[in-house]
């Protein structure tokens, strides 16, 4: 049986793709897809935690919520960078700097 | 006693008063609009009419008095008013029947003068000062008029303000005369503190309540004021020095405004004299007389020899007071005013002429300097004939106004002295010695002015001439006055003169002396004919026998070295003392005061640094760690997403360091 921590470990890994991705990519598809990955680093971990909850599966479906939640943001943030796609002609969030307003 | 009844002798008195004073408000007003001087003649023509009726109304009639009440100190009453008695009003007249000519001549010697409308001014001021003297019958009011005819002589000495000669002897005249005046103060002061009053009557009728101490105090320290007044020795230095004002004004001062005020005063209130006093008084009368008249002796100068022969004249005056006759006094006042203004006037006409030829000729000459002057009895015979009169009537020779008076005064002297004992014997014999001194200066003046040949290298004398007449009916005037019939119908015996009789109100006590009357006149009119005859010979022969360098004659030519002496003595020492004073002033007094301010400043400037570096200090200081912090954290918020990121990413970063360090 695999331990949790290489779970951990993965997650982790995960996690800090993810990071990176967000922080650093000049698209904004790429960020959002940096999102999901931390998305799937943490939904791992809820799977992972969730095998110590034999009798409710409580991990495995905050999981399954964790993932319709995450389809529905991916849904509504690709609705965003299409309309900001359309406003600013771009889709680098270096471009974008009207937040401060 | 107290009349306050306007009669008409009174109201003629107080018009020819306040003439004078009314001329100088208005001439004062109209300034540069008033250079012709009417209004001061026609002011001083109608006092004299007006005293010329007091005169006739108040002279052997019983005195008049008016008084008003003035102010009230305590319970104490003082009256005001004016006494007409026959001392009164024949100064009166005499002040006008002097101060008119002067007027008229001034017209005509002033004209042109840049400054003659304040000349016109000052001269009324002077002329009202003098009358209200005479006829003030309380020492106070007296005193009044006294400083005013201190000050309006101040002005007019100094009329000319921009010599600087003329600047320095109105000081000297003012500051000598000023310590005459604390002396007449301190004499009012005792009056009133042991009398109660200061009434001239009251005073001749109770000098016994005085303390004796007290009484010869007080009459010393009138003497005082009438000393520098009357320019006695050793406080006449300022006379000769006023001669830096106009000729026509030194001889209103010589011989009726100023100088006669001491002698005034001193027959006004003669009865407070005891006889300490008035041996002081007929000593320094003395002094005065024989060192004057030594130091006109060797004088060049026009002016200070005349200037010199009236303080020696108002020595005999005070040896008249001094025996006691002040009537006597006061006839030699009247005759020597006559005399002695004519000689001032009849020198201001030849300094005219010596000033137009100097102007014309471009000769830096002196006009003053007899040494200039020469031969002048064939260009300008009116003068030479009215200065022949005058010096005459100085010199006392018979048939002059002058002999009555001063052969009076030596005879009474004379008579005095028979009953006194010591140094008091002594002065007849001195007053005969400065009586031939006085013939010998005189004629010396006359020798070098009138006779011999113009001294000024002159191609031309036609320009040599006559006064004009405007200054030549005056001269006239007064040389009529100067002869004997004015003051007696008998030419050369003085006992019967009226105005001696007229001013005498006790009989003479004096044990007389009949072979004296015909001894003394004989005497003088020999010395004045062998000083005349001296004269001639040393000035006009041009044979003099004495050596100028001589220290006799340089102690006569400097003035005693007087003045050096008092520069010395009293001018330096009291400057010294005064820049001293100013030091202290200016160093330790003002020093204390500066010192104070400083360090009032010194702790304010440090109150104010603390004020400004701690107190705002902290304020600013909270004020800019806010606007830091502001400032740092503005820098966070720059607009993109991803940098939102990294700040949130870091800020749980450190929060998850902060655990796993500090809590694990």
């Amino acid at each position: 049986m695999i331990p949790l921590t290489h779970f951990l470990i993965v997650s982790a890994c995960l996690f800090a793709i993810g990071l990176y991705a967000v922080l650093s990519r000049r698209n904004a598809i790429m960020v959002l897809v940096g999102i999901e990955l931390m998305i799937n680093a943490s939904i791992l971990n809820l799977v992972a935690f969730g095998r110590y909850d034999k009798t409710l599966y409580g991990g495995q479906v905050f999981a399954l919520f964790a993932i319709v939640l995450a389809a529905a943001a991916v849904a509504v943030a690709l609705a965003i960078i299409l309309n900001v796609y359309k406003f600013y002609k771009s889709v680098n969030p270096e471009d974008i700097n009207h937040l401060k307003d | 006693m107290l009349s306050t009844v306007l009669t008409y002798p009174v109201l003629a008195a107080l018009t020819a008063v306040a003439l004078p004073l009314l001329a100088f408000l208005l001439s004062a007003a109209l300034g540069r609009r008033a250079r012709s001087g009417s209004i001061a003649v026609a002011s001083i023509s109608l006092s004299l009419v007006a005293a010329a009726y007091v005169f006739g109304q108040v002279w052997n009639q019983e005195s008049i008095r008016v008084q008003w009440e003035w102010f009230t100190v305590g319970s104490h009453r003082f009256l005001v008013g004016l006494t007409l008695d026959n001392l009164s009003a024949m100064m009166l007249l005499l002040v006008c029947v002097i101060a008119w000519p002067v007027h008229v001549y001034s017209v005509a010697y002033m004209k042109g003068d840049s400054g003659i409308h304040r000349y016109w001014a000052y001269l009324s001021l002077f002329c009202f000062a003098m009358l209200g003297l005479v006829i003030a019958d309380n020492l106070l009011l007296m005193y009044i008029f006294w400083e005013l005819v201190g000050f309006a002589s101040y002005l007019l000495i100094g009329f000319w303000f921009t010599k600087e000669s003329a600047v320095q002897a109105n000081k000297k005249a003012f500051l000598v005369n000023r310590i005459g005046d604390l002396g007449f103060l301190i004499g009012i002061a005792l009056v009133y503190s042991h009398l109660g009053t200061l009434d001239t009557e009251a005073l001749t009728a109770t000098p016994e309540t005085f303390p004796a101490t007290w009484h010869t105090v007080a009459g010393l320290a009138f003497f005082l004021g009438a000393m520098a007044k009357s320019a006695q020795f050793p406080l006449h230095v300022w006379l000769p020095d006023a001669m830096e004002g106009p000729t026509a004004v030194s001889s209103l001062i010589h011989a009726a405004t100023m100088v006669a005020a001491g002698v005034f005063l001193l027959a006004r209130i003669h009865p407070l004299f005891d006889g300490n006093t008035l041996m002081v008084i007929a000593v320094t009368g003395t002094v005065t007389a024989l060192v004057a008249a030594c130091f006109a002796l060797t004088q060049y100068d026009i002016k200070k020899i005349l200037a010199f022969s009236t303080i020696s004249q108002l020595g005999f005056m005070m040896v008249g007071i001094g025996i006691g006759l002040f009537p006597v006094a006061l006839f030699h006042l009247a005759t020597h005013a006559f005399f002695k203004c004519l000689l001032f006037l009849c020198a201001g006409a030849v300094i005219h002429q010596m000033h137009h030829v100097a102007e014309s000729q471009q000769h830096e000459i002196d006009p003053q300097d007899i040494r200039n002057m020469g031969g002048l009895r064939r260009h300008m015979p009116v003068t030479f004939a009215t200065m022949l009169i005058a010096s005459l009537a100085l010199a006392g020779f018979p048939f002059t106004s002058g002999y009555l008076s001063k052969d009076a005064l030596i005879v009474h002297t004379f008579e005095w002295a028979a009953l006194q004992s010591g140094f008091a014997k002594v002065i007849p014999y001195l007053l005969l010695a400065v009586s031939a001194l006085t013939s010998f200066y005189i004629l010396r003046l006359l020798a070098k002015v009138f006779f011999g040949s113009f001294r000024v290298g002159l191609k031309d004398t036609s320009m040599l001439h006559e006064a004009p007449l405007s200054m030549r009916i005056p001269m006239v005037f007064l040389a009529a006055c100067s002869l004997f019939p004015l003051f007696s119908m008998h030419p050369l015996n003085d006992g019967h003169v009226w105005l001696m009789q007229g001013l005498t109100t006790t009989v003479s006590s004096l044990p007389p002396l009949r072979l004296l009357h015909l001894a003394v006149p004989v005497l003088t009119t020999l010395a004045t004919c062998v000083s005349a005859m001296m004269a001639w010979r040393w000035y006009v022969s041009s044979r003099y026998p004495l050596k100028t360098d001589s220290l006799p004659y340089r102690w006569s030519y400097n003035q005693g070295y007087l003045n050096p002496f008092y520069e010395w003595v009293i001018v330096r020492p009291l400057l010294r003392l005064s820049h001293f004073l100013f030091w202290m002033d200016l160093r330790i007094v003002d020093g204390i005061v500066n010192g104070l301010a400083s360090l009032g400043r010194s702790l304010a400037a440090a109150a104010s640094w603390m004020d400004m570096r701690i107190v705002d200090g902290l304020v600013r200081l909270s004020g800019k760690v806010a606007w830091w912090l502001g400032n740092l954290f503005r820098r966070l918020q720059t607009g993109r997403v991803q940098h939102y990121f990294t700040t949130v990413f870091l800020i749980i970063l450190v929060i998850l360091i902060y655990h796993i360090v500090v809590l694990l």
